[in-house]
């Protein structure tokens, strides 16, 4: 999953020592302490990507839509490695999977109904795969293994069926076909592209006004670019997935995040989910600790470099962006909240390997910019114009700037474009922008190396909504990936991922630059100790908010 | 007064077109980041940008006068690049705005009838939208592919966009009063006479009526200006000006609007350019027009207790 900025998502599985007190008890489906009632209004910096589940795939619009829109599987509400462990959601069970790895069946909970009240039918989870691929979706190539999807995506006919999925409306049962085993298969079910909304849901973006879900929350409001509000669900009854405690939850789209900042520092906001600016930082850090926490995430932050046209077609191109980049100087623009890397699996996913020594130099030293310039040189590249992209979310510009000024230092013309956080990723996700490099950055769509590397996988480039942005691929990386997915059980093959990440940065595919530490600050009215879980595929749970 | 402010504006142009000797003297251009360099301060070596991401303060001497910027680009050094852009921009979109403004305000004036019911009804459209809204809707729109006019193309994220966009929105300010002198001069007996000397309305427009429509133009130039460095810094404030790394105050306020507790200088300093350049155009403005329509200097004279 893309993160525009900062936020949500990954709490490394090794980091679960920070399950926080009292909102974990996994027999209720945790976070069940606190007080129930109330409103909250929090904030966002830019406008989510889409409140569509078909649509959404950044860190902004996942938090809250899963507490809207529950797929089959789910995840539990806990922090640490307990909140990967897969629970069902909408299905009745954990998926029956064959012996060759290649079918998934299912049922629908009896007497399950939508937020509008009407039953959830088998049926419906055919039109939500639909929609995903219809709608050319960022999710698009999770489900491309099901028996023809690629047929239907092709054929382009929303009406036409997907031979591999068969859904029974009178017994409830959903039965999946793959063409190969896929051993992430019931992450993917997981996801938040997997969650059910009724066959009669237009195939369109339906985020000016979400479709009805299966969840403890529905979305009542929305305001493009202004705010959207989310309300308990009477009657919501999935074992294991908390009901929420807090009545409504506004969520205002607020640039400013010194603003918000300001505005929890004195009640007016409850929670702001991007971290406060590195202006307030150390303040509220030394005046609110009782109601802020940091906490690391197993992300890739890197700059995406397009193979598919000059000048980062060329191998040594690519390298002397690699040597250049000061990591530690990004970490200060950060406000020290990066932890310098080198890898595309993050520390805290099965398949990290810390590389020693990293191929390009100590990312926690300075770059060599003068062996980058001889680079350049080499590569015949001098010159070149090179366009960044960036987006104007916080600190992003700063970054941006820092990068576009480093291509200029080793020889490269180069000048920078900078986009709205709301349309960043589907901008240079698109074949026509021919965007050649800029900021990108990945949280995982679930604990596995795949959801990592499968954004360089070749085979998964689309025109739009593409999230291989360096249009990276390479046959050898490809097969790998193909054949490692496979694979049901990553312990046995966390150095073949690992392997492949080596691959990755070896080739400079991309240029990573470090894992970001997110943060969690609350308003004085929030009972911060008690309803305060940070799930770590999620980010901050709103079933867990309560006041005091 | 109206000298002072106007020789004050001149010292602002001037400082600009320094810029590059202000450079050369701190040892690096205005785009140069240094997030992780070190200065001495009293005999010790600091981060130019500390581990926090605090950068340092004013130094007060040629490197970092007036501190450094969240990714160590000399304030100083920027401001004075920031003035070029600002300046630039101002003048060419005041210039632009005032030869369109005449040569609109000249056709529909004089030609009346059809031609000036088409540049009514265009400055109409135009003056319906506030200033910064149209601004930012154009610029925007304009962002991504740029503008093609016939063989003119303004690439997008160029200076040449803005000035465009500028000097659009504010040709109804000037056209309209224009206009409205043209439709009374073209009365005039001096205008009849030339017509009857057999002169056409190009050579009318251009040798009778325009020279009586300096003294307005000479009047609006420098407030024009004005008008067009606060439209530019509203624009580049809000991401559709200037684009970073160039520096432009606009952008240079917005970058620092976001570090206001521990780095105030960044917003304060171009602010405080800013309001400078606009209040010394302004009063040069009021001056001009006081030296041009006597009548109003002394209407404000009798009005004194």
């Amino acid at each position: 999953m893309t993160s525009s900025r900062s936020f949500l998502s990954a709490v490394v599985l090794a980091l679960a020592a920070f399950a926080a007190a009292g909102c974990g008890d996994s027999d209720d489906g945790g976070a069940e302490a606190g007080n129930s009632g109330g409103s909250m209004t929090i904030a966002q910096t830019s406008q989510p990507d889409a409140l569509d589940p078909a649509l959404a795939y950044t860190s902004q619009s996942w938090e809250p839509l899963w507490v809207v829109y529950t797929p089959p599987l789910t995840y539990r509400h806990a922090e640490g490695q307990e909140g990967t462990e897969l629970i069902p959601g909408v299905a009745e069970a954990l998926p029956e999977i064959s012996d060759d790895g290649k079918t998934y069946s299912f049922k629908i909970r009896e007497g399950l109904k939508y937020s509008n009240g009407k039953p959830v039918k088998a049926s419906d989870f055919e039109h939500t795969i639909k929609r995903v691929l219809n709608l050319e979706s960022g999710g698009t190539y999770l489900f491309e293994g099901i028996e023809g999807a690629t047929d239907f995506i092709e054929g382009g006919d929303p009406k036409a069926d997907i031979t591999g999925i068969e859904a029974d409306d009178a017994t409830g049962e959903v039965t999946i076909t793959l063409t190969e085993p896929d051993g992430t298969f019931s992450n993917v079910l997981a996801t938040n592209f997997a969650g059910m909304v009724p066959a009669s849901t237009p195939f369109e973006n339906q985020s000016t006004k979400p479709p009805p879900g299966v969840g403890p929350y529905e979305i009542t409001e929305s305001v493009p670019n202004r705010q959207f509000t989310l309300s308990q669900v009477e009657g919501f009854d999935i074992p294991d997935v908390p009901k929420g405690k807090v009545d409504t939850i506004t969520t205002r789209i607020v640039k400013s995040t010194s603003r918000q900042a300001q505005d929890v520092i004195g009640g007016k906001l409850d929670y702001m989910q991007d971290p406060p600016p590195t202006d307030l930082l150390a303040e509220i850090k030394a005046s609110h600790s009782d109601r802020y926490k940091d906490w690391p995430t197993p992300s890739t932050y890197y700059f995406f470099l397009n193979q598919s046209i000059p000048p980062f077609d060329n191998e040594q191109a690519r390298e002397a962006v690699n040597v250049a980049i000061d990591s530690t100087a990004i970490a200060r623009i950060f406000g020290g909240r990066l932890k310098p890397s080198c890898n595309v699996i993050p520390s805290g996913i099965p398949g990290h390997e810390d590389p020693d020594p990293c191929p390009f130099g100590d990312p926690s030293a300075a770059g060599d910019v003068d062996e980058a310039k001889r680079l350049v040189e080499e590569a015949g590249v001098g010159g070149e114009k090179v366009t960044v992209y960036a987006n104007n979310d916080s600190n992003r510009p700063q970054i941006g700037e820092y990068y576009t000024d480093l291509l200029n230092q080793i020889g490269f013309d180069a000048d920078l474009k900078i986009i709205d956080g709301a349309i960043y990723f589907n901008t240079i996700g698109n074949e026509k922008t021919k965007a050649q490099t800029g900021l990108a950055a990945w949280y995982p769509d679930f604990a596995h190396p795949g959801s990592f590397l499968q954004q360089f996988d070749g085979t998964a480039i689309q025109p739009t909504n593409n999230s291989n942005y360096g249009y990276v691929n390479d046959p050898e990386i490809n097969k790998g990936i193909a054949d490692l997915l496979k694979e049901p059980d990553v312990a046995t093959v966390a150095d073949q991922w690992a392997e492949l990440d080596r691959k990755a940065i070896e080739k400079s595919y991309l240029a990573p630059y470090g894992s970001e530490e997110l943060t969690t600050f609350m308003s004085d009215r929030v009972d911060f100790d008690n309803c305060s879980l940070v799930h770590p595929l999620y980010g901050n749970d709103y079933t867990s908010f309560c006041l005091k | 007064m109206a000298l002072a402010f106007g020789a004050l504006f001149v010292a602002l142009v001037l400082c600009a077109l320094a810029a590059p000797l202000w450079a050369d003297l701190a040892g690096r251009g205005p785009e140069a980041t240094n997030v992780t360099g070190k200065i001495e301060v009293d005999g010790r070596q600091v981060d130019v940008v500390s581990l926090d991401g605090t950068p340092i303060g004013p130094q007060w001497r040629s490197e970092y006068f007036l501190g450094a910027d969240a990714n160590g680009r000399d304030v100083m050094v920027r401001l004075l690049y920031g003035a070029r852009n600002s300046l630039l921009i101002g003048i060419a979109a005041a210039l632009l705005t005032t030869i369109l403004a005449t040569l609109v305000g000249l056709l529909a004036g004089y030609l009346g009838r059809w031609v000036d019911a088409v540049a009514r009804s265009a400055l109409d459209v135009i003056w319906a939208f506030p200033v910064i809204l149209l601004g930012v809707a154009l610029a925007t729109a304009l962002a991504v592919g740029g503008l093609q006019i016939g063989p003119f193309t303004l690439e997008a994220g160029s200076t040449a966009i803005s000035i465009a966009v500028i000097a659009v929105v504010y040709v109804p300010y000037m056209a309209r009063p224009i206009r409205g002198e043209v439709l009374a001069l073209r009365e005039k007996e001096f205008v009849e006479a030339a017509r009857a000397q057999g002169a056409g309305p190009l050579r009318t427009m251009l040798s009778e009526l325009l020279p009586n429509l300096s003294s307005t133009i000479v009047v609006f130039a420098p407030l024009m200006v004005a008008n067009a460095i606060l439209l530019e810094s509203a624009l580049s404030f809000l991401g559709v000006g200037v684009v970073p790394p160039a520096p432009s105050w606009g952008n240079m306020i917005d970058a620092g609007v976001e570090r206001l507790v521990t780095a105030p200088h960044l917003a304060i300093v171009p602010g405080a350019m800013l309001v400078a350049t606009v209040l010394a155009l302004n009063v040069l403005g009021d001056g001009v027009r006081d030296a041009f329509d006597p009548r109003s200097r002394a209407s404000w004279g009798a009005r004194r207790p």
